[in-house]
């Protein structure tokens, strides 16, 4: 076979491949769009439809008017919101330490810092559980809040370290020589060099917000707080196979938000999770 | 690294600047809450595994009883190893599958191949979606009559139809399947980036030696991915362990304790069979999993530092 032949070959099976690949991994979104556009009937057809015959769109207006979905979408709105705002208020001052300074006590707090992150979510919450309970703070978005923003901290503290070390040291001894302090340095030049790093981790954080279950799951029991991890899981627990295109049509909504944060910023929170996962 | 000792700033009292130039109050607020969040919380979980402790009553005392309890259980044994099959399996196959993956696009973009993007992101997306919507869309597919998907394609097949979530064994398999889906993108992202850094020029050299592809995937370039493969395998192995979200949505752990795997099972215990002491006990065996694996981590990555 000739080289030409053999490249064609190869282009030929990688596109095949990446039909595969990308088949396999749109399906199931696809599907699940699929069934929220379905009427009642229709669902049950033997084999199912791919494509519903009609957009019920009837069935979103169903879901936003009788069930609790927009409520939970602006529950987790605000979670996310105040979330990532006090996650970079505490993991930017901390990052600049754990990257400008040097102290004897640096690398036991990373590594402490890297522990909590490998901590289970369940384990964790029990305690508090009882804590808040015993305070009356179930409930409280406050507490919640700090313990969802805790759980984000130590990805989002290596990761800025990380993104801080890679600004030469020669740019803090110009700004020195210039006669600035450290305060100055850090809103004049760390923070306007840094913005690609401070954008992607707010992504990150607000995507892991917005999926975390077990915190608000423990943690709230008033059904009007719930985000809306907890409350689609809520949703799902009260339907029935007959409902099934309205619990469709609850988790599309759910996801949207994250899809669009997602599929816009894909580069920056590819160059997120990969320049991270370089340094280790 | 720190220059800013020199710096002779008139306005500011000596005692502000040390201040100031002391690492500490930076990692004030982190310390404080980490202590808050998981220091005190650990501590509380070990005390509370040595006592009866029950979520609703206020009494206890101090017993190793919880601890005797659990290991005397043969259940105990069984959820431990459904966990393990559960984590050895999905970690397997998301490492193969995102290998396979990385790889592939890595190749498309060196023959300038178009749609590698759309593969990435779609892949990506899989990750992107909250584990519960992930544990229902699969729950909906998974439908046991001919309504569901996968059973339709089944009964054309002309097969028995599949009892994907009400036989044991196979509910099992399914939830793999689905965690597999779900967890396949960052193990694909981190050997993807990990190729990107690897020295075209020893490919290369292999190359011209006249090893044909195979030999340079085996001999040349998966030797030089081991490390991070190997950081990846840890670290997703931890997530594994600690997942809740998608079980908990795809089949409650069930049929019977079929799939309860371990944080689910300290859900239970705790909160439906409200025993606080045993679950606190099951807490301390999932910390004490997820401490080993870090410090292998650690380990590992000290290992790599000193290279």
């Amino acid at each position: 076979m000739s080289h030409h032949n053999k490249t064609l070959v190869k282009k030929i099976g990688i596109y095949f491949s990446y039909a595969v690949i990308t088949l396999f991994f749109l399906f199931p979104l696809l599907w699940i769009i699929s069934m929220s556009f379905k009427t009642s009937q229709e669902l049950f057809a033997i084999p199912p439809t791919l494509m519903p015959e009609t957009f019920a769109f009837e069935n979103y207006r169903y879901v936003l008017e009788t069930t609790g979905v927009v409520n939970y979408l602006k529950n987790s709105a605000i979670i996310v919101f105040f979330t990532v705002i006090f996650t970079l208020l505490v993991s930017v001052p901390a990052a600049y330490a754990l990257s400008r300074f040097k102290f004897k006590l640096k690398v036991p707090i990373l590594i402490t810092v890297l522990m909590t992150q490998m901590i289970s979510a369940v384990v964790i919450s029990i305690p508090l559980y009882r804590l808040f309970s015993n305070w009356n703070l179930l409930n409280n978005y406050i507490v919640l809040i700090i313990v969802y923003v805790s759980v984000v901290l130590p990805l989002a503290t290596w990761f800025l370290k990380g993104y801080f070390d890679t600004i030469p040291a020669v740019l803090d001894e110009a700004a020195t020589i210039d006669g600035a302090n450290r305060w100055q340095f850090i809103t004049k030049i760390l923070f306007p060099t840094s913005m690609p790093g401070i954008v992607s981790v707010t992504i990150l954080v607000a995507v892991q917000s917005w999926s975390q279950f077990v915190i608000p799951f423990i943690l709230l029991d008033d059904e009007s707080l719930y985000p809306v991890s907890v409350g689609v899981m809520n949703l799902q627990s009260t339907q029935q196979a007959v409902t099934t295109h309205y619990l469709a049509a609850g988790s599309v909504i759910s996801v949207i938000p994250v899809i669009i944060l997602f599929v816009v910023f894909q580069r920056l929170i590819v160059g997120a999770l990969t320049s991270g996962a370089v340094k280790g | 690294m720190s220059n800013f000792q020199s710096v002779k700033s008139p306005k500011i009292k000596p005692g502000k600047r040390a201040f100031v130039n002391s690492p500490f109050p930076w990692l004030l607020p982190l310390g404080l809450i980490l202590t808050f969040v998981f220091v005190y919380p650990i501590f509380e979980i070990i005390r509370l595994s040595f006592t009866d402790a029950s979520l609703l009553g206020s009494d206890y005392s101090y017993t190793t009883e919880s601890y005797g309890r659990l290991f005397g259980q043969s259940e105990f044994f069984s959820m431990l190893l459904i966990t393990a099959i559960f984590v050895s399996f999905s970690v397997v196959f998301q490492l193969f599958f995102g290998f396979i993956i990385a790889f592939l696009i890595d190749q498309g973009q060196k023959l300038d191949l178009k749609g590698t993007v759309i593969v990435r992101t779609s892949v990506l997306t899989a990750w992107a979606i909250p584990g519960v919507i992930i544990g229902i869309i699969w729950r909906v597919m998974y439908t046991e009559t001919e309504v569901g998907i996968f059973n339709s394609l089944v009964g054309m097949m002309g097969m028995d139809l599949i009892p994907f979530l009400s036989d044991p064994t196979i509910a099992l398999i399914s939830v793999i399947v689905a965690n597999v889906w779900r967890g396949t993108a960052f193990s694909m992202i981190l050997i993807y980036a990990a190729i990107q850094t690897l020295p075209n020029d020893v490919m290369e050299a292999a190359k011209i030696d006249g090893a044909n592809g195979l030999q340079r995937l085996f001999k040349v370039m998966l030797p030089m991915l081991a490390p991070i493969i190997l950081v990846t395998l840890i670290i997703i192995s931890i997530d594994t362990f600690n997942t809740f979200d998608m079980v908990m949505a795809l089949t409650g752990g069930g049929p019977g304790q079929s799939t309860e795997v371990i944080a689910l099972s300290i859900y239970t215990t705790i909160f439906r069979e409200f025993n606080l002491g045993q679950g606190a006990a099951t807490s301390v065996v999932l910390l004490s999993i997820n401490v080993i694996m870090t410090l292998v981590y650690l380990k590992i990555l000290g290992r790599q530092g000193e290279k």
